[in-house]
């Protein structure tokens, strides 16, 4: 939590399932993060460039522009902001599709919202350092 | 002298006994050609024997008398000189005869020859045809003997034609009990009927057989197909008949394993939602603002969850043709306030607007009002699914008292449906487009049972939609 004390990390949540989304962001709001939220892939594309997240937690099921596009689009956008995957399932077939356009993780819907924080810790600590060394 | 006058007289007797010779042979000729023709094709092989042997002595005796007597009346010669010549005369003339028989019958032979081995030639590639006709039967019947599926044919009046061993064991019948027989016959099962007699439907269908010996209830499917002959007459059917005991086995089995699973999952889903509902009714003390607001979520999702417990239930319900409506005569205005008041706050959390436009005065109809809520929960939670943050949905009802009935929609601004999917979103299992089965309604029988229920009302339902400005679904109830 000490990055998060000096300077709020901001997370980009993208899931149609509103129902998700809230407590999601109410445990990070908790632990300090400061969270956006949007429901579908164009509201996201739009949040990225208004609000300039730290990372992006992407749900890829979601209908109108899918998390698979959105993902190729934030990428033509921003090639190097961390890309965390929600899924609803652990093998699920479309993360394949993603891989290539460069991802950060897979957080699993049905796991302990800490784990999620865990992964989030990680990347953005492994991000930060790739950064200083470049 | 005497021997130079012997020769003179001689001479002159041969010359006209060679007259009489011509006469007499072209008679003999003519009746031997009689005879010939009388037996030609009965046994022409000893023709020219039994000529020898009967007639040709006969005429033998009687041309020499003959003979005798012309040549004894024409010259004034002696007996005995007389009879010198006849017989002269008679075996030159028998000699002519025999060797001109001889040559007809020769000629005959070869003739009569020739059409042996012809005939005998044309019987060879008889054979060789029929032998490779029989081949080919056998073969025939070698496939039909060995195909898995029982297959049967019977002509016009349902008489078996045929039937290979598999159509035995599957009827329990003996082929050569039936062959040339109507099926029915001797056999009670009423259904088998349909399998002789002409059927509309020519796809398959399904019989029961209770088989004869064991008291076993078996269940096949027929497929039939009627025999034309190249004029258009129906003079028989062919049957393809296959066991799917077991598959019915299999789907009954399914039905009822979804059913008690439902009814299991259904028990710890309702104990969940009791106490969320006494916690958020506050009847065990004061919840804060927070909890209040995570507590309803999980109120909001347990309903969903029971949703799509009942769609699975009804789903095996409809598949088992045990649904059945419970229709009472109401006004359906009370009905859409209820729907829409209970999506209103799922509708909020995305920003969308619940818009209703309801004709004024519609009557009462005849509807199950449980099972009317579950289409339009259907449709409307379908809907909000597809409409992205801000867009609206709009539930209307005309009253369309010409055609006898209320249409009913469901307008979105939603993503919309492209047309290659269109015909598609009422089968069951199916889910639009790029959408996995992670959805809300994910389990994609939603519109399946929504369109089954419609249909039990006596109504019909269907979808316009254009994409990425919208879709309306719609049904039609009947006033009566």
């Amino acid at each position: 939590m000490g990055d998060a004390e000096q300077k709020k990390h901001k997370v980009l949540l993208v899931d149609d399932e509103v129902d998700f989304i809230q407590p999601l962001a109410f445990w990070l709001q908790f632990k300090g993060y400061e969270v956006v939220v949007a429901f579908d892939g164009t509201c996201a594309l739009q949040k990225l460039r208004e609000e300039r997240p730290d990372i992006i937690f992407m749900d890829l099921n979601m209908p109108g522009m899918s998390g698979v596009e959105a993902v190729g689009k934030i990428r033509e956008l921003n090639p190097e902001i961390p890309i965390i995957i929600i899924s609803a399932y652990i093998d699920e077939e479309r993360i394949k599709e993603v891989l290539s356009c460069g991802i950060s993780g897979v957080f699993y819907k049905g796991a302990d919202f800490q784990e999620g924080l865990a992964l989030l810790e990680t990347t953005l600590r492994t991000h930060k350092k790739l950064k200083k060394t470049t | 002298m005497s021997p130079l006058v012997g020769f003179y007289i001689a001479t002159a007797i041969i010359s006209l006994l060679i007259a009489f010779f011509l006469v007499a042979f072209s008679r003999a000729s003519a009746q031997a050609k009689l005879n010939r023709d009388k037996i030609k094709f009965r046994q022409p092989r000893y023709e020219a024997d039994e000529v020898k042997s009967d007639s040709r002595e006969v005429q033998d005796e009687a041309l020499r008398q003959e003979l005798f007597q012309k040549v004894s009346e024409t010259l004034a010669i002696t007996k005995a000189q007389g009879q010198e010549a006849a017989k002269l005369i008679s075996e030159t003339i028998g000699r002519e005869v025999e060797q001109k028989i001889a040559a007809v019958s020769q000629q005959m032979r070869s003739k009569y020859e020739s059409l042996i081995e012809e005939r005998a030639k044309s019987e060879e590639i008889a054979w060789k045809k029929y032998k490779s006709v029989l081949t080919e039967k056998q073969s025939t019947d070698a496939v039909i003997r060995s195909v898995a599926e029982g297959l049967l044919v019977v002509d016009s009046k349902g008489k078996v034609l045929m039937m290979n061993p598999a159509a035995e064991k599957l009827l329990g019948v003996s082929r050569k009990e039936k062959m040339g027989k109507s099926l029915m016959e001797g056999l009670k099962d009423e259904q088998l009927v349909s399998l002789v007699k002409d059927q509309k439907d020519q796809s398959g269908r399904e019989i029961e057989v209770i088989s004869q010996d064991d008291e076993t209830k078996k269940v096949l499917r027929a497929s039939s197909a009627v025999i034309e002959n190249e004029e258009g007459q129906t003079i028989g059917m062919v049957s393809v008949l296959s066991d799917i005991t077991k598959q019915k086995e299999l789907d009954r089995m399914k039905a009822n394993f979804i059913a008690s699973v439902s009814h299991e999952l259904r028990t710890p889903l309702v104990a969940i939602e009791k106490s969320i509902a006494l916690i958020l009714g506050k009847t065990v003390g004061d919840v804060p603002p927070a909890q209040e607001q995570f507590l309803a979520i999980a109120d909001r999702n347990l309903k969903r969850l029971s949703r799509l417990i009942n769609d699975l239930l009804d789903l095996s319900k409809l598949e088992a043709g045990r649904m059945e409506l419970k229709k009472q005569n109401l006004p359906l205005e009370p009905i859409f306030t209820e729907v829409l008041a209970t999506l209103d706050t799922w509708a909020q959390t995305k920003s969308i607007q619940l818009k209703k436009a309801v004709d004024e005065g519609l009557p009462e109809i005849p509807v199950d009002p449980d099972r009317l809520t579950q289409v339009l929960v259907n449709l409307i939670g379908n809907a909000i699914k597809f409409t992205p943050q801000g867009g609206s949905i709009t539930l209307k009802a005309v009253l369309k008292k010409e055609e006898g009935c209320i249409v009913l929609s469901v307008t979105d601004t939603g993503i919309g449906i492209s047309p290659e999917n269109i015909p598609k979103v009422f089968d069951k299992f199916y889910q639009i487009g790029e959408r996995a089965s992670t959805d809300i309604s994910g389990t994609g029988i939603g519109l399946s049972i929504a369109k089954e229920i419609v249909e039990l009302h006596g109504g019909r339902i269907w979808v316009e939609s254009k994409k990425g400005e919208g879709t309306t679904f719609s049904f039609t109830l009947p006033l009566t």
